[in-house]
């Protein structure tokens, strides 16, 4: 019963996002301008990438980086919808079916990433065609199997913050504290060598510094056991405590009054 | 096995929703819902009527289970709304004041949503919808994204999503709420419909006496979270007496000296004034006119219109809950604030 209720709110979510297709290029825009101007900006930096191990020019070392950008901020401004779903009743209409309200909060979620991993694979799409290689073209299914795990992770952040906001103003107040910070303190436009001690330190608590790292390794096709699977073990603790704290406050926040 | 007699059980069973001395008590300390004790049969149309902050909204929510009660047990299709919620979820149509169709999906697709939701198994989930459609008469438009529809189509597919699982009790918060007057109309035959068709229950809350008067069996007037009266339409009007007389004088100067006559009067049950004009709840109103002429002679007013009309709702309404303006007085404002913000959640 559970799955078949994450199913539904999952089927709901992703009906609606195929009728509200409009955005969907307007927020491929940004992207695109990263990898085109700061791409290009920085392209001088590339004996210093390449002083760490990195072999290819700087556009291939901050692809990787911008793909996980799209992720973090799809996946993190996609629990919006939790507001208005509470404000236009059709949160009142789901929380008196009988269906769980976890499973709520799960199939937003699982919306939430597939809808960032299709983003992410434009950019990608946008990277490949601008002259970015990828050693093994087939490197791009375990590629997105890491931004779908890695966003859900992300939007349970986003349905936290959410489910405990009463505005529109508090969510995104809070969303775009969180949301730069986590993208600056990762190795997504500079390698982690070459940062401070004390920034590099930080940035390894942050899960999308493993993200970036993976994607990186799985692009250049310079693939190490040990990395891979300490990336793998941080992204799926991460996934696992973000599903868990999620759906447990969304719980806990529906039953009060909005 | 022993068996064990459970008077409250045994009783909330029998009736589609049933209260017990239900409380809820804001963090604001503001007293929404006080010690209210109703009891709806199975296949009743029930009125819950009020004015806007009487706690109609937060008595809805407790028992659609979107709230606890402070104190107080509530039964809904005999299952308790704090321990035994996923039952009563299965037994409740919920259709919200303000329209939740998903303005982006069609109206079949809302439906569909309603349906799994629902958990209606899917061999018999496609002739429900189709047979919901024709009821409510929006089959032709059903492929059409709901964001084409009027504000009464909307209303149409709320009341077929709170239907589409045959529910036992059926909550309808302000059907008509915003509606143009054929709508309205149009929206009080389909309930009607429904009601012959699936013998449900329905708890009903409006502020639309007229609304009150057409479908319910039994209403209850809430005000300040307190139940006031309850009882059939007929029953509250006559209680009023049969008939009300109408009249309007020429001067001020003698209105409470007439006034305090007519008020002797055996027959008159309740009398009002509004400037010039005063209404006189009566229970014979051929034999009382003569007699307000009579008064009035002696008292050397001239009376410049006279009528007798048959009470309404309306007038039991005001009877109970005042003539006051709830917007006009400071003291309501917080509770005013606080049913405007559930309004806008509900």
């Amino acid at each position: 019963m559970m799955l078949s209720d994450t199913y539904t709110i999952f089927w709901r979510e992703m009906k609606r996002y195929r009728k509200s297709r409009s955005g969907v290029l307007i927020r491929l825009i940004q992207p695109a301008i990263w990898i085109i101007v700061i791409g290009n900006t920085f392209a001088s930096t590339k004996p210093l990438i390449q002083s760490v191990g990195f072999s290819g020019s700087y556009i291939e070392f901050m692809a990787p980086g911008v793909i996980m950008l799209t992720a973090i901020f799809t996946s993190i401004f996609g629990g919006v919808n939790t507001l208005w779903d509470r404000r236009y009743g059709f949160m009142n209409k789901a929380l008196t079916s009988p269906i769980s309200r976890s499973s709520i909060a799960l199939g937003k979620m699982l919306a939430i990433s597939l809808i960032s991993a299709m983003q992410s694979s434009l950019i990608l799409g946008i990277a490949l065609a601008l002259g970015v290689s990828i050693t093994n073209l087939l490197m791009v299914i375990p590629i997105m199997l890491i931004v779908i795990a890695f966003s859900l992770g992300f939007s349970g952040i986003s349905v936290v913050v959410a489910a405990t906001s009463k505005s529109q103003e508090t969510f995104w107040g809070v969303i775009n504290f969180l949301g730069m910070p986590l993208f600056m303190l990762s190795p997504a436009l500079f390698p982690l060598e070459l940062l401070p001690n004390w920034l590099a330190f930080v940035a390894k608590l942050n899960p999308v510094t493993y993200s970036v790292l993976l994607i990186r390794e799985m692009m250049s096709g310079k693939i190490q056991a040990f990395s891979v699977a300490l990336d793998i073990a941080v992204i799926c603790g991460f996934v696992v405590v973000m599903v868990a704290l999620a759906s447990y406050v969304f719980t806990r926040e529906v039953n009060k009054p909005f | 096995m022993v068996a064990i007699y459970n008077p409250e059980i045994a009783c909330s069973l029998l009736n589609a929703v049933e209260t017990q001395s239900l409380s809820k008590i804001y963090p604001n300390r503001l007293k929404a819902v006080d010690e209210i004790s109703i009891k709806i049969e199975n296949g009743e149309i029930f009125g819950f009527l009020g004015p806007n902050g009487a706690g109609k909204s937060t008595t809805i929510m407790i028992l659609t289970t979107l709230l606890k009660p402070t104190s107080g047990k509530a039964f809904v299709a005999g299952f308790d709304v704090v321990t035994q919620a996923k039952n009563v979820r299965h037994n409740i149509g919920y259709v919200q004041q303000d329209s939740t169709v998903d303005e982006y999906l069609t109206g079949r697709e809302n439906l569909e949503l309603q349906a799994k939701l629902n958990h209606i198994p899917k061999d018999i989930m496609e002739k429900r919808i189709g047979d919901i459609l024709g009821i409510v008469e929006l089959a032709d438009r059903q492929d059409e994204p709901a964001v084409t529809y009027s504000g009464g189509m909307r209303k149409r597919l709320d009341i077929a999503g709170g239907l589409l699982h045959r529910p036992k009790v059926l909550f309808l918060d302000e059907p008509t709420l915003g509606l143009d007057i054929q709508t309205r109309y149009k929206i009080w035959d389909y309930i009607k419909k429904i009601h012959d068709e699936f013998g449900m229950s329905i708890f009903l809350t409006t502020h639309y006496m007229e609304e009150a008067d057409k479908l319910c069996d039994n209403i209850s007037i809430i005000d300040h979270g307190r139940i006031k009266v309850t009882g059939s339409p007929k029953n509250l009007k006559s209680s009023l007496g049969n008939e009300v007389v109408l009249f309007e004088i020429d001067s001020e100067i003698k209105l409470d000296k007439l006034v305090f006559e007519i008020r002797k009067i055996l027959t008159v049950k309740e009398i009002s004034t509004d400037g010039l004009a005063v209404t006189v709840f009566t229970t014979s109103g051929d034999q009382l006119i003569p007699q307000i002429f009579q008064h009035a002679s002696n008292l050397g007013v001239k009376i410049e219109t006279i009528s007798l009309t048959k009470p309404t709702l309306d007038d039991v309404f005001l009877s109970y809950t005042g003539r006051e303006l709830r917007e006009d007085n400071g003291k309501y404002d917080r509770k005013k604030e606080r049913e405007r913000i559930r309004k806008i959640r509900a």
